[in-house]
């Protein structure tokens, strides 16, 4: 009976734009690889796409294991470490006063700060990256998470009142509910956010990973394998979001 | 069926600071008002009455500053998970989840109440099914009407059993066929479980008859309480008289007359009787002292010197 209600879910459509810019972008680099020595720019500066194909070919899929499995884990812990904390934050307006500036100040931080101060404080490399990326994400996690609880309708939060719900019970029954499209967005901007977080965390201080493969390919002068190491880190950012909207869409059915 | 407590409000007060200016408003002031098991009473007033106050008051949303709200031997307030499943809200419009599809809203306070998951379910179903909702157990809020929505909603409030329903101005957002219709359903659903009913409304006209009695109150005070037909017939309070021959009548085109002047502001109400400066009976002494509540019939109630 109610199937008939919910409004058709648009056909995906080729993205024909898209695919124009990138084979014209695909084609100027081509042109330009075999233009570059009578251009005076070293033949290894802009290679071929078959030169790149061929770093593609080299790429360890571990190291690309090991970084999925660090920016999955490492987004987890915030994700949780986030959520728990603007749970407290909402309930206790002294530990929001209190907190928000410290999380303002730990915002602002740049990242390359941060990796700093990891590699001087910890010896443990999987720890030093696990800290620079928590210590970024989840405060983006902890201030979407609390704006969005305190947008929660006013009507909504009274209804819930008026039955009287356990703390609990209010957290998981109306508010989690009512923030997770706010969730998701914090997912996608952190995702992108780890990924190049990770890359640069790895490029300093670890022996595995894409960050540290692009370590490697800059030390050997290597364009093609940055190239190609970087295309493998836009090919995870794609799948990693692509995996957020699914179950984004899945979870959030009712909006349709 | 077992028969609800009684309900007992004494002196009940609630202040609040305003924000800017940080003055106190008193928002209800010194109210009684006793409700029977199974009786319906309707609270009546205009906007900024303190009506929603009251009704916050009631549920437990707020706390008062003075006086007292028992529910048999229980303050709602103190004893605040006693009586979870006890006290049922309908809302002046729709309240429900929207991530929640109507069957799911239904058994949320179920749920609080940590009854089985397939009970849940059966007890929800069967109450949709039991308000006309049969086949829009899996539609979301957005895919029903209004009156669908509210009827969702009156299930939400009532699947518990409640001893205590309590109405905020539940059909506000309605049209006036399905107004009737989500009233009548009220009153069946209490007549049914054997709860008490309160409504907290400005709308005398749509109320009236549902009601075993009826309070006016004015400025946050109660003025007038008592059986409905009997305050309908001859109201003792000149405020309350003023809403009965206001009340529209078919085929009348009389013009009603108004009140002069405005309601006070109730962080610097009038002294004396707060309804004085507009009220075409007052005396000296209404200006000088607050008027108490005195019977004047049988359990007909009124706080007016020119009336006692």
């Amino acid at each position: 009976m109610t199937e008939g209600y919910r409004e058709s879910v648009p056909v995906l459509t080729f993205p024909r734009q898209t695919f124009v810019s990138l084979l014209v972008f695909a084609l100027a680099w081509e042109t330009l690889s075999h233009l570059a020595p009578y251009l005076g720019i070293p033949p290894f500066a802009i290679p071929s796409f078959v030169r790149i194909a061929k770093s593609v070919a080299t790429i360890t899929p571990i190291d690309i294991v090991v970084t999925l499995a660090r920016v999955i884990a490492a987004l987890i812990v915030s994700f949780l470490l986030g959520v728990a904390m603007a749970m407290a934050m909402y309930r206790s307006d002294s530990l929001d006063k209190y907190l928000h500036p410290m999380i303002r100040l730990l915002m602002a931080v740049p990242v390359v700060s941060w990796i700093l101060f990891a590699v001087l404080w910890f010896p443990g490399v999987e720890f030093r990256i696990c800290f620079v990326l928590v210590i970024v994400c989840g405060p983006v996690f902890l201030i979407d998470t609390l704006d969005a609880m305190h947008g929660v309708p006013r009507d909504l939060r009274h209804m819930m009142q008026s039955f009287r719900p356990t703390t609990w019970q209010f957290f998981f029954k109306l508010m989690l509910p009512a923030i997770l499209p706010t969730i998701f967005t914090s997912w996608k901007v952190n995702i992108s956010l780890a990924i190049r977080v990770v890359t640069i965390a790895e490029l300093v201080g670890a022996v595995t990973g894409i960050g540290h493969q692009l370590s490697v390919a800059q030390e050997l002068f290597s364009v093609a394998d940055v190239f190609a190491w970087t295309l493998v880190l836009v090919a995870l950012l794609f799948l990693l979001e692509a995996v957020v909207a699914r179950v984004e869409a899945r979870v959030l059915r009712w909006r349709v | 069926m077992n028969s609800p407590p009684p309900i007992e409000v004494r002196g009940l007060r609630k202040i609040f600071r305003q924000t800017t200016t940080g003055q106190a408003v008193v928002a209800i002031d010194r109210l009684d008002l006793d409700i029977s098991p199974r009786e319906v009473v309707a609270i009546v007033g205009q906007t900024g009455c303190g009506k929603s106050t009251f009704f916050d008051l009631m549920i437990g949303l707020e706390a008062p500053t003075e006086g007292s709200l028992r529910i048999g031997d229980k303050s709602p307030h103190f004893d605040f998970d006693d009586f979870r499943g006890r006290i049922a809200t309908v809302f002046q419009q729709d309240r429900l989840l929207p991530w929640r599809s109507a069957l799911d809203n239904a058994r949320l306070p179920l749920e609080l109440i940590g009854l089985p998951e397939s009970e849940q379910r059966e007890r929800a179903l069967t109450w949709l099914e039991r308000l006309g909702l049969g086949n829009f157990t899996n539609a979301y809020p957005h895919e029903l009407s209004g009156g669908m929505r509210q009827r969702v909603t009156i299930a939400l409030a009532t699947v518990c059993r409640p001893d205590f329903i309590i109405a905020d101005e539940p059909t506000t957002a309605l049209d006036v066929v399905v107004q009737k219709e989500v009233l009548s359903m009220i009153r069946d659903i209490q007549q049914e479980i054997g709860s008490s009913l309160l409504f907290v409304t400005h709308d005398l006209a749509v109320h009236a008859n549902l009601c075993d009695r009826l309070g006016v109150m004015y400025a946050g005070r109660l003025v007038e309480e008592g059986p409905a037909a009997d305050l309908l017939r001859s109201p003792r309070h000149p405020y309350t008289a003023h809403l009965v021959t206001s009340l529209p009548r078919i085929g009348d085109a009389t013009p009603r007359p108004s009140l002069s002047g405005t309601p006070p502001n109730l962080a610097d109400p009038p002294s004396g009787c707060r309804f004085h400066p507009r009220c075409p009976l007052a005396m000296d002494i209404c200006r000088r002292e607050v008027p108490t509540m005195q019977t004047t019939g049988t359990a007909h109630r009124v706080a007016c010197f020119a009336a006692q």
